[in-house]
């Protein structure tokens, strides 16, 4: 192994890199120097978001224990946008006086969490995986609690927490029982090993499903994620709905596809239930609720029912369909959550109500969330529109002709309830609506690359068609 | 002889354990935990494998359930006891169990389990443990033992960054 070939882990070094950086700046400053970390903070993680869109060479690590290919690549820099675009949009959060003493640990903790994520969705064995996999969940329950004052906010981290620990616990009973049936925990020596349909080894990939389906939240795994977001800050309640969602469910499709392809017929009947109970029950709870954070809680666990509809396949298409929506999904829910992370910072106020006439004071932001909810909503011309009409023809490729129904009939019935707060906003009138306050610039610019991002995408095809050229099927 | 220790050492652990999920006093049951934790290093001794033997005993017995208890001491109430559960949830958990465990058990046996045909690379002593950690080549474990280096300074940070007070 040369030196040059350490190159392969670039993304993670340089994220490496920011950390130590920022522990020493941390080190270094005094109080009243504590203002230079987030300008620095930003700084490095755009420069590290612009070097990742380099081009880098395919190959594998230490053994096999790292791989990285054009895909893993791909999702890294789709991350990595997200989390540059979640950092523009806690700025003003951060810098507000009660959570300054706090600002460096606050980047050091969610670089660390991501640099998690990257190893987890380019492990090569179940090893790295599931440090990858424990990086990325411990310190964001500690991100969670951030502020620990708040009752709420500590539940949310106590709760992340212990769920995360059970899911854990399942995923590694289920590990346990491959390793010790197969004698590895390479992923290719197991798709290798496993040659029959063993009950114990599907045992083994069903305990893994419901391990993943947790930190997915999936409906019955769910329960853990209304409550954690609304108790996390905004800007941990985005991270959590949209990067760990996104990383977690790609390694979930590729260890599908790769370690239990011959499992395939098993964990697409599994996921078909589990696909129309999440799409359903996601949007039938998130109909209800009046809190803004609650309410897209409900949303995502929604969306990622649909995200079950481009793993299923099993196909190229379908892997492609998934990296598609999570990219579109990322800029829309991040907008969503943009503005009600300003209005939250400015005002305090995060229900639905307290959105009534805002159209009349606040035009921009009220037109910001309009798009945000229409390209959630998958209505056209967003991006929203074509990740999920590619999600499902993927799934209708493959004859999962009744799934497609149902999911069109839940996302009719989304429509409705992503179209509430726009009501709210435009059409109900109010006697004290959110009065005019004037954004700054840095949320701003954090608003505008994801707006720009959802509308930009849809329309694009080479984004979709590169990311095609580099999946590969069951 | 090996087969009534093996007997033994699970009956314990296996108790220990139960006793420790239904004991209702907190500081019990972390002691009850402590016990099955030393009865799975016995296990491996059993076994032969004298480092994982070692680590367990040093890193769960000895640091984390010290650990475990040290907290409750410092934290909780230490004579607080758990309110008993109402006979139904009691029945309907420990169906839910032993159903579980059924069918765990049931698949287990089912399986046919072969000994590993390929030679053994790694002799178990703390050499070619040591070696093992530290190789990038095949079998080399050195990548997530310097990643598990991130995870324990994320959880340190982490750590501070709750306990940290504001000024104000």
């Amino acid at each position: 192994m040369s030196f040059e070939s350490l190159l392969l882990m670039r993304h993670e070094l340089l994220l490496l890199l920011a950390i130590v950086l920022l522990l020493i700046a941390e080190i270094g400053t005094n109080d009243s120097q504590k203002s230079i970390i987030s300008p620095l903070a930003i700084i490095l993680f755009a420069l590290h978001t612009i070097v990742g869109f380099l081009p880098l060479q395919e190959g594998s690590l230490f053994g096999g224990m790292f791989n990285t290919t054009n895909i893993v690549a791909t999702m890294k820099n789709i991350l990595n946008l997200g989390v540059l675009i979640i950092l523009l949009q806690s700025w003003k959060w951060l810098n507000a006086p009660e959570n300054k003493v706090k600002v460096s640990e606050f980047y050091i903790v969610l670089f660390s969490t991501l640099l998690g994520m990257f190893y987890m969705i380019s492990a090569g064995d179940f090893l790295m995986f599931y440090i990858g996999l424990e990086i990325a969940t411990i310190p964001l329950a500690a991100l969670a609690a951030f502020n620990r004052q708040e009752n709420k906010s500590a539940e949310a981290g106590i709760k992340l927490l212990l769920s995360s620990a059970l899911s854990s616990g399942i995923l590694l009973y289920g590990i346990s029982m491959i390793y010790g049936t197969t004698g590895s925990i390479y992923f290719a020596e197991i798709s290798q090993s496993i040659t029959g349909f063993e009950p114990l080894q599907v045992m083994a990939m069903i305990f893994f499903f419901s391990g993943m389906a947790f930190k997915i939240s999936l409906v019955p795994f769910h329960l853990w994620t209304a409550d954690v977001y609304e108790g996390a800050p905004v800007a941990i309640t985005s991270y959590l709905s949209v990067i760990s969602k996104g990383a977690a469910a790609f390694i979930f499709m590729v260890i599908l596809f790769t370690v239990f392809k011959i499992f395939t017929p098993v964990w697409q009947d599994m996921m078909t239930a589990i696909a129309i109970l999440t799409m359903t029950i996601g949007n039938l709870f998130a109909l209800r609720q009046n809190n803004l954070k609650r309410y897209l809680a409900f949303s995502s666990i929604a969306q990622a029912g649909f995200i079950l509809l481009g793993i299923i396949s099993g196909t190229a298409t379908g892997m492609a369909t998934v990296v598609y929506f999570i990219l579109v999904y990322i800029f829309s829910n991040l907008s969503a959550f943009g503005v009600v992370s300003i209005i939250s910072a400015y005002t305090g106020k995060d229900s639905i109500s307290d959105l009534n006439g805002m159209y009349k004071t606040n035009p921009k932001l009220s037109l910001a969330l309009t798009l945000a909810l229409f390209s959630l909503a998958g209505i056209p011309p967003v991006a929203g529109f074509f990740g999920k009409f590619f999600l499902f023809t993927a799934a209708a490729e493959k004859d999962f002709y009744i799934l497609v129904l149902i999911a069109l009939l839940n996302t009719i019935v989304s429509l409705y309830y992503y179209l509430m707060p726009v009501k709210a906003m435009f059409i109900n009138k109010s006697e004290l609506p959110i009065a005019y306050f004037k954004t700054d610039k840095i949320s701003q610019l954090g608003l505008a690359i994801s707006i720009i991002g959802m509308v930009v995408i849809g329309f694009a095809s080479p984004v979709y068609e590169t990311i095609l050229s580099f999946c590969f099927g069951i | 002889m090996n087969v009534i220790f093996f007997y033994i050492i699970a009956a314990a652990i296996l108790g220990f354990s139960i006793l420790s999920v239904t004991s209702r006093k907190i500081l019990r049951a972390a002691t009850f935990l402590l016990f099955v934790l030393i009865s799975t290093a016995a296990l491996y001794f059993l076994l032969q494998v004298h480092f994982l033997a070692a680590v367990q005993l040093m890193v769960y017995a000895g640091g984390i359930a010290v650990l475990i208890i040290f907290s409750i001491l410092l934290t909780s109430n230490v004579d607080f006891t758990f309110e008993k559960i109402d006979w139904k949830k009691q029945l309907f958990s420990g169906l839910l169990a032993l159903g579980g465990a059924a069918i765990t058990i049931l698949t287990l046996l089912q399986f046919n389990f072969k000994a590993l045909i390929q030679p053994q690379t790694v002799t178990p002593d703390i050499r070619s443990f040591g070696r093992a950690f530290l190789s990038y080549g095949d079998g080399g474990f050195v990548l997530p033992f310097e990643v598990i280096t991130v995870l324990l300074l994320a959880a340190m940070v982490a750590a501070i960054m709750v306990a940290k007070k504001s000024k104000q």
